[in-house]
């Protein structure tokens, strides 16, 4: 496996009261999978998703990354698995207006302490990947949105991590762009990466070969995907 | 991410929003400016003491009466005994003296050719020209023979000599002097150097007489004003203050009736006060560099708010609170290294025109330079820290869902 939540759980002090927003949820990610995380808002998908990112720790219950127990680590060591093993693609893009297509694929480089001109040649690498290595020197405001969002996906590959982590990867993008955005996950799960999809669109969860809905804070079901 | 790396990257977050830069580092350029400007003031005033000291020798020592009280309405001064045998008893009593030079002098008024100039007129020995360190341009100084015959020659200041002759020659030809309520024909025999303004008195608007000329034929006295006394060095300067010192009391009696003070101590004293004075000129300054600094941190913390989204980006990265914390540090002490640096060229600028419009001498010296761009770039780190760590310390959930 690689990554395993057993028996995960968070709650969150709101003024004097308690909210549950996870309540005990076990999931297993195989190597190579293509996996959908669905449920309505306020089902605590969120709340999941922030505990895989390592972006967040569980009040209990254990989360594994290639086997390793992450769910007590101090922030920066969660900061050392995100740059490692966790790719992040968000609905926004999140790409920094200031940098360059290829400085924003670089900087988990940096962060993982790689030399400059290695960083610049995988940073490349990646782009190319994407189909974007004739945008490297633009900058986000001169991309389309479609663009942007592949820049994210080279940025998410560049650190080659364990899981490639996409919250609604489609959501500020029209239908073909969004297609063409769905056909790189596709392409990158043929190539045998571990993707985990997050979304409450069911046309896009399909893509996946297993769906897992949430709802109450729980796993309600995991639905497998029969191909069309 | 090397040094190099981190400081290219904060300079080109400071670029990309501009005029928010420039004015949050104003306050450090003007901070630093005034410092360096200012200190340069106080540094070019202690300088300028210095020299014109030096230049009259800090192996001098003067030698002044001073009033006592007496009675009724008979001369209640020491000066009654400051005689020109009096100085030639200093010097035989004084091993550590090369010469004593007794001084007297008068206002007069200098009359040649219709023409007429107020002037400070000195009765001296021919050692005053070596005492002083002070030559005569064109033609001679006083000599022995002018003070033992009562010759009345004159040697003229520079200033005088173009006030009252021009483009004349004045060597040669008669002035006459007037004072002491007598008008005395003298003959012109040399004109000095142009020496300047030191201190109280222009050496080139004075005139210089014999000191018997001056007692017996002008002033009908034998008293002289006071002494003026060298060393054989200005190491020698302290040894032959004590000698005199020692000397004069026993033979006035008291050491109320006089007062000895070196040059060197006239120039401690005054490269001392002067010092306190620019120190405080430069803390002055130095308060408005604090404040340049509170700037800087006000326009990090607004920058640490508007960039959380960046800040909970680069976390998701990978980035640790170090990276983070060295981002916005070296932001902070780009920014006001860079207003250090412009405030040196301010200062620099300032110290420049204040020299060319003021006509006063300044001094930009490298050590205030160098402690305005250390303390400067410390503002950074010490206004910076704070903005940083908050920054540092964002949780990446929350950093990631503002807007």
């Amino acid at each position: 496996m690689i990554l395993q939540c057993v028996g995960l759980t968070k709650s969150y002090r709101m003024g004097s009261q308690e909210v549950h927003a996870l309540r005990g949820v076990d999931l297993e990610v195989p190597e190579g999978s293509f996996m959908s995380i669905m449920g309505p808002s306020g089902s605590g998908k969120s709340t999941l998703m922030n505990l895989i990112g390592c972006l967040d720790r569980p009040t209990s219950g254990n989360l594994f990354v290639r086997g390793s127990d992450v769910s007590r680590l101090s922030a920066d060591q969660l900061a050392r698995v995100r740059n490692r093993e966790i790719g992040f693609v968000f609905q926004q893009f999140n790409l920094l207006a200031s940098l360059t297509a290829i400085e924003n694929v670089e900087l988990p480089l940096i962060y993982a302490r790689v030399p400059a001109r290695e960083r610049r040649e995988r940073a490349k690498l990646a782009l190319e990947r994407v189909g974007l290595s004739n945008r490297a020197d633009h900058r986000p405001a001169e991309l389309s949105g479609g663009q942007q969002q592949r820049v994210a996906i080279a940025r998410a590959l560049v650190n080659d991590p364990a899981i490639i982590l996409a919250d609604e990867p489609t959501g500020a993008l029209d239908t073909k762009t969004g297609r063409e955005v769905m056909s790189i996950f596709q392409e990158l799960h043929s190539q045998g990466r571990t993707i985990i999809l997050v979304t409450h669109d069911p046309e896009v969860a399909r893509h996946a070969e297993r769906i897992v809905h949430i709802r109450d804070g729980k796993v309600e079901r995991i639905e497998e995907v029969v191909a069309a | 991410m090397s040094l190099v790396e981190t400081v290219r990257s904060a300079s080109r977050a400071l670029r990309s929003n501009m005029l928010r830069t420039v004015l949050s580092i104003l306050g450090i350029v003007i901070g630093v400016g005034s410092v360096i400007a200012l200190v340069s003031v106080g540094l070019g005033a202690q300088r300028q003491v210095t020299e014109r000291i030096t230049t009259l020798g800090t192996e001098l020592i003067n030698i002044n009466p001073v009033a006592s009280r007496g009675f009724g309405s008979r001369i209640s001064q020491a000066s009654n005994v400051f005689t020109l045998s009096l100085a030639e008893e200093i010097l035989a009593n004084s091993p550590s003296l090369a010469h004593v030079v007794p001084l007297q002098q008068t206002n007069g008024l200098l009359i040649y050719d219709g023409a007429n100039l107020q002037a400070t007129v000195v009765g001296v020995t021919p050692q005053y020209a070596d005492v002083m360190r002070y030559q005569p341009l064109i033609g001679r100084f006083i000599r022995q023979r002018d003070l033992d015959e009562l010759e009345a020659v004159v040697v003229l200041g520079a200033e005088v000599a173009v006030e009252l002759f021009g483009e004349t020659l004045p060597i040669g030809e008669r002035v006459i002097i007037s004072a002491g309520g007598r008008r005395v024909p003298m003959l012109v025999v040399g004109v000095m150097e142009p020496r300047g303004q030191v201190f109280l008195s222009n050496f080139d608007d004075q005139v210089y007489v014999p000191i018997t000329t001056l007692l017996s034929r002008v002033l009908g006295t034998r008293t002289v004003g006071s002494f003026v006394a060298s060393a054989h060095s200005a190491e020698q300067a302290y040894d032959a203050v004590q000698q005199i010192q020692h000397f004069l009391t026993r033979k006035l009696g008291s050491s109320n009736r006089f007062r000895v003070s070196s040059q060197q101590s006239l120039l401690d004293t005054l490269t001392s006060t002067l010092g306190t004075f620019t120190v405080m000129l430069g803390s002055i300054a130095g308060i408005s560099l604090l404040v340049g600094g509170i700037g800087i941190m006000n326009i990090m913390l607004v920058s640490v708010t508007e960039r959380t989204r960046e800040i909970g980006i680069r976390k998701a990265l990978g980035a640790r609170k170090a990276d983070l914390l060295a981002q916005f540090l070296a932001e902070a002490i780009v920014l006001s290294v860079i207003g250090g640096l412009l405030g040196v060229g301010l200062g620099w600028a300032g110290s420049l025109a204040v020299q060319h419009y003021a006509d006063m001498p300044t001094a930009v010296s490298p050590s205030a330079v160098l402690v305005a761009l250390t303390f400067s770039a410390g503002v950074g780190v010490i206004f910076g820290v704070y903005p940083a760590s908050r920054a540092a310390r964002l949780d990446p959930v929350v950093a990631l869902r503002h807007e």
